[in-house]
């Protein structure tokens, strides 16, 4: 990295105001939001029946989602907490977009469960009167506490960098000031207080890793814990969470990207950090591709009757062009794209995990849906539209608000906050600056 | 021209009675068959299939009306009536109104008429049977004696060389009480089977239900009798509801379960607690400098 002055880094790094672009950006996010606001309404004043699910596909694109966003908010530990504890210094520029993704992932995981609930007004009751035994009740404990530890991981980190942006008032504009004095105005940047927060931060670390572990797992679980083709599995908690990593390295490569190019920040977001997390989603990749080959080469092997169908709709039958757009866009693309030293450019390497990202949405779809239309017992004596599934536009519209809802609060948190740690990037600036 | 006409009318005509024809000839043969029930020498009713050949093949015929007699086909002795299920069965009770002519002769006959419809023409079918009964009897040795009777005039005779069969009755089908599928009657119309299945599962009271049987026989019906006998195992139903396990309900589950969970919540979340008084302490700390 070129060696910067500090002040020069915390002008860099201090949020900036919202361009024509990123008004637009922010304007259409918030359209797609409200349009998803008004299709859950309706589905709450109408009941489910305004969704395509019925009595077999009961989960469809929601519980698809539900899988993608969980997915996607493991990267925060990984970014976070496995390369902090390897000691590995080129992440730090990236520890911030990775935990506000999976703060807003594991926000919107909580909110989409809730949407496809028939009656959320009941939704209490699983605390009330949950059974210990059911991996529901698991996921409901692990995903509340991982988005507090989450929640955690992105504020210690933060507490330096308010008071940073409090001394830079007038740089940084009113607007925001009093939150940041609510948050961090306390922090006078003490040897005390700095050790205080170095070893919450590394406890976090810590913790954060079994628990991201675990709510994966759990999620798989909701699945492989029910004999169903495609579901009965013991590959599935590993299969989930290399998946997971897949698609959280995935997002990171696209915001690295987004942000880079919209907050000018080519002198932190550099193109070695492009080519070294370019490496490790091809390494992921790799990882998952594996997982998918005894995912689906075990049950291919024998081809019991239920598993057969269940597979040939996935390879050559009424899913197969997701099912293979799935596995390239995931999986087979990325690694070409990234296995070069090119491809590992800031741009190519937006194309690759926008494809990871993309893919990796197919593929939770092809997760939950196909399975529950191979049931052990043929249908018989239902109508034609229980056979088949595709999501009505409420759950498009509810979907995609989920999604952009998302997007909405890395890109209001990125307003608000710096979206580089300032105080870290000072540090290591320092240190370099002394070797 | 005129010979064109008629031309024309010989064709309209010929087509006209040829669709008739056709028309008429679109029946299928509708067989039907007729069967004679008596179970445990008290109930007893009949019982009819009907079938049809489609494609080459025998299909049961759903939907058709039938009307049962007794001794013959008039107003005055039909039984009832009864429509054929989707298995093509239809079946009805003798009624208390045909004792009299059931009472007549130690012979009887039954009829089933078909209606007829668009489908099919009206078919009958009947049966002749003489009367029987099957008494069961157990000896030592879990021995089990049945005996075949016919009605004579007004006296019940033992009847000899009939296949009989002897069973445990189960849930789902008849048990066979050893290796033997039949016994044939003697000269004083017994059977003698051995009991060889000990500990079968029996009720609550370890009672088993042993039957003795005549089926599909072409003078005597289908006849069966009954005879509860103490020779299975007690089987004593354990609920367990009230017991820890995966699949229990809401506050049953297993020990080591809630133990290990409850640990790994509370460890996790202790470490939360303590991280937020972390925070505190930098509060506090923030507010000494």
């Amino acid at each position: 990295m070129e060696i910067l002055a500090r002040q020069k880094i915390i002008s860099d790094l201090l949020p900036k105001k919202f361009g024509w672009k990123g008004k637009i950006w922010v304007a259409v996010l918030i359209l797609i939001c409200m349009i998803g606001i008004f299709a859950y309404i309706r589905q709450l004043s109408s009941g489910l029946i305004v969704t395509s699910m019925r009595d077999y596909a009961s989960w469809g694109i929601y519980i698809s989602n539900f899988v993608f966003f969980v997915a996607i908010s493991l990267v925060g530990s990984l970014i976070t907490a496995v390369l902090r504890l390897t000691n590995v210094h080129w992440s730090t520029p990236l520890t911030r977009i990775a935990e506000i993704i999976a703060v807003s992932a594991i926000t919107f995981a909580s909110i989409i469960i809730i949407v496809d609930m028939g009656r959320p007004d009941r939704f209490y009751n699983l605390f009330l009167h949950g059974r210990l035994q059911s991996p529901i009740i698991w996921d409901v404990i692990v995903i509340t506490t991982y988005f507090f530890i989450s929640l955690l991981l992105l504020y210690f980190p933060l507490l330096p960098d308010f008071n940073i942006m409090l001394q830079a008032k007038k740089e940084a504009g009113n607007r925001f000031n009093k939150m940041y004095a609510f948050l961090g105005s306390f922090w006078k940047n003490t040897p005390k207080q700095k050790k205080i927060s170095r070893r919450s931060i590394n406890i976090l670390s810590i913790t954060i890793i079994p628990v991201a572990f675990a709510i994966h797992t759990v999620t798989s679980w909701l699945f492989a814990t029910t004999y169903r083709p495609g579901w009965d599995s013991t590959n599935f908690g590993a299969y989930f969470i290399s998946g997971a990593f897949l698609v959280g390295a995935g997002a990171v490569l696209v915001a690295m990207y987004v942000f880079r190019r919209a907050y000018e920040l080519e002198k932190y977001i550099t193109i070695d950090n492009f080519d070294r997390m370019g490496k490790i989603v091809v390494m992921l990749a790799l990882v998952y591709l594996y997982f998918n080959v005894n995912e689906f080469l075990v049950p291919a092997f024998k081809m019991k009757k239920t598993d057969a169908d269940h597979l040939l709709g996935l390879f050559t039958g009424e899913y197969s062009g997701v099912f293979w757009f799935a596995i390239s866009t995931s999986m087979f693309l990325p690694i070409l794209i990234l296995i070069n030293r090119k491809g590992r450019k800031p741009f190519p390497a937006f194309i690759a995990g926008t494809l990871v990202v993309v893919g990796s949405w197919f593929k939770r779809y092809l997760i939950v849906t196909p399975t529950l239309l191979h049931p052990f017992l043929p249908m018989h004596d239902v109508p034609e539209s229980y056979r088949h599934y595709f999501p009505s536009w409420e759950e498009w519209a509810i979907a995609a608000g989920s999604l952009a809802g998302m997007v909405l609060i890395i890109t209001i948190f990125a307003r608000i906050f710096p979206i580089i740690p300032i105080q870290e990037t000072i540090e290591e600036t320092e240190k370099h600056e002394k070797v | 021209m005129r010979k064109f006409k008629y031309t024309v009318l010989t064709i309209v005509v010929s087509t006209f009675l040829t669709g008739i024809a056709i028309c008429q000839e679109t029946k299928n043969n509708l067989i039907l068959g007729l069967g004679y029930f008596n179970d445990n020498n008290q109930m007893q009713y009949l019982k009819a299939n009907t079938k049809t050949k489609v494609s080459g093949k025998f299909t049961q015929v759903p939907g058709v009306s039938l009307s049962f007699y007794i001794s013959s086909v008039s107003p005055g002795n039909l039984l009832g009536k009864a429509t054929t299920d989707d298995k093509g069965m239809a079946f009805i009770l003798i009624p208390p109104a045909a004792r009299d002519e059931w009472n007549k002769s130690p012979k009887q006959s039954f009829l089933v008429v078909s209606d007829s419809s668009k489908l099919y023409d009206a078919v009958t079918s009947s049966i002749d049977l003489v009367k029987a009964r099957i008494r069961i009897d157990t000896a030592e040795d879990k021995k089990i004696i049945a005996t075949l009777y016919e009605l004579k005039d007004t006296v019940w005779v033992p009847v000899k060389g009939v296949d009989m069969r002897v069973a445990i009755k189960r849930l789902d089908g008849d048990l066979n009480v050893s290796e033997a599928p039949t016994y044939t009657t003697d000269s004083l119309g017994m059977i003698s089977a051995d009991f060889k299945k000990d500990g079968l599962p029996g009720d609550t009271a370890g009672n088993l239900i042993l039957i003795a049987k005549v089926e599909d026989n072409d003078t005597y019906g289908n006849l069966s009798t009954e005879k509860t006998v103490p020779w299975g195992k007690v089987s004593k139903y354990v609920s367990n509801y009230n017991q820890r396990s995966l699949y229990g309900r809401r506050g049953w589950s297993p020990l080591w379960l809630e133990w290990m969970a409850y640990t790994i919540i509370a460890g996790v979340w202790v470490v939360l607690l303590y991280l937020f008084m972390q925070i505190r302490k930098l509060k506090q700390l923030g507010a000494q400098v």
